[in-house]
């Protein structure tokens, strides 16, 4: 199954994306973020399904909530990038 | 146990606050350390006071930070502004939390407004002072000795009008009168979790409107591969676990706090002003005015301490001494007899003043 997969650099900014996509009516979930997308140490992640990733996104850079890169990313295959 | 110690820690602490505390040290792992369930129940707790604090104190969650303290919150917040020899303007009514770090850094201390209850000279005071040029600006909300209510909203535009920035210390504020980031332009706001806002001891926070120099540095659960601190907040002042289960008290605490704010300070002033006047009938010298909080002192004949401990004896908590602030006691006139000093908290009623008047009257007839 494929997810769309939102990182952050650290749990507080992910929290506060979480928040805000829920109150918009984005159904989500924080976790960590999986290992082939984690880039600098211990990130946080927002899991969704891919058809929300561009509005999601939208969302937050509205509410200037910093992320760091959107993934459409299934466990069996490597991270693809959205560009969004 | 009457406590009339409200200045120093509330007391006791609300049911739902211990609860919380104690749910969290058996639900609660480390925040921002983890994806398993314990982990993410402390993210959640952690990040659940970061935003109450944020509505309540008029600024987003990332700019609340967790510290021990007020005192903790102060340091780094004195740390960033000032550096050896830069000139500092404070108020006469500073509390150590204030001076020490000041002194420890080796800056140049200017203090500003002595006079008791007297918000005009307050102001006027600081603006001579930021005339002069100076790097910074330190000032209590309320002091903690006489509860004074310094004019804020005047000094803060005053320091906005000069570029100076500054530093609100809201120890005896906070959980009692309104204290807003934005709204007063503050480059940081300290305050403890455990006085006004009923939180556990060894709580604070520390709001911030500009990049913070770190006091600590570690892990914060993030950007793990660099060796330098992160530099966004909270992570930037957050190294080290928090002290999730006070965090978790401290939500609680606040949302009790808000509740009844308005209704709490005013029953506070009320109890203060009718102490004060039985205090004055009683010959005493008793230190009040306009713009005062649910604090009031006075001195007594002999010694200070020996009678806060009959007090105590009695079942009444006060303190006396100089209450960690002497410049106060200085500005006042009182640094060589420290004071007894009473304070009101969320509980205020008129049965505590009552109960301390006819004490005092019991002792001063012996």
């Amino acid at each position: 199954m494929k997810y769309c997969l939102i990182t952050f650099r650290s749990v507080t900014p992910a929290q506060r994306g979480d928040s805000l996509l829920r109150k918009a009516g984005i159904s989500c979930t924080l976790g960590r973020t999986p290992r082939p997308m984690e880039e600098q140490g211990c990130g946080y992640s927002l899991r969704l399904r891919p058809v929300d990733g561009a509005r999601a996104a939208g969302i937050l850079r509205q509410h200037q909530i910093p992320f760091r890169k959107v993934y459409l990313w299934s466990e069996n295959n490597p991270p693809e990038e959205m560009l969004v | 146990m009457i406590y009339l110690d409200h200045g120093a820690t509330s007391f006791p602490k609300p049911a739902p606050v211990a609860a919380a505390a104690a749910r969290a040290m058996k639900t609660c792992a480390n925040p921002g350390r983890g994806g398993h369930k314990p982990a993410m129940e402390a993210a959640k707790t952690v990040f659940a006071c970061r935003e109450r604090a944020g509505k309540m104190f008029d600024c987003e969650p990332e700019q609340v930070v967790f510290t021990s303290n007020c005192t903790h919150g102060l340091n780094i917040a004195i740390r960033t502004l000032v550096k050896p020899g830069d000139p500092v303007v404070i108020s006469g009514f500073e509390h150590n939390a204030v001076v020490r770090p000041l002194y420890g850094l080796g800056g140049d201390i200017r203090v500003a407004g002595r006079r008791l209850f007297d918000p005009e000279d307050t102001i006027a005071s600081f603006e001579k002072a930021l005339q002069k040029g100076v790097k910074a600006a330190v000032f209590t909300h309320i002091s903690n000795v006489f509860g004074y209510i310094l004019p804020i909203d005047e000094l803060s535009r005053l320091c906005r009008e000069y570029e100076v920035p500054f530093v609100i210390d809201a120890a005896q504020s906070a959980g009692s009168v309104p204290v807003q980031l934005q709204k007063t332009g503050a480059d940081f706001i300290a305050m403890p979790g455990h006085k006004g806002l009923l939180g556990p001891q060894g709580t604070g926070l520390l709001l911030c409107r500009r990049d913070p120099e770190p006091l600590l540095y570690g892990g914060t659960g993030s950007l793990s591969k660099s060796r330098k601190m992160p530099d966004f907040l909270p992570d930037r002042l957050e190294a080290g676990t928090v002290n999730v289960p006070g965090i978790a008290g401290l939500e609680r605490g606040m949302a009790l706090a808000q509740q009844k704010m308005a209704q709490s300070h005013a029953a506070a002033i009320r109890e203060t002003v009718r102490c004060a006047e039985g205090l004055k009938k009683m010959g005493l010298r008793v230190f009040s005015g306009e713009g005062q909080s649910g604090t009031v002192s006075f001195v007594p004949e002999g010694d200070c301490e020996a009678l806060a401990e009959r007090l105590g004896k009695a079942g009444i908590a006060v303190r006396a001494g100089l209450h960690c602030a002497p410049l106060a006691h200085e500005s006042a006139g009182t640094l060589q007899t420290g004071t007894v000093r009473v304070s009101y908290g969320h509980d205020a009623a008129p049965w505590q003043t009552e109960a301390l008047l006819t004490q005092l009257k019991t002792f001063l007839r012996r």
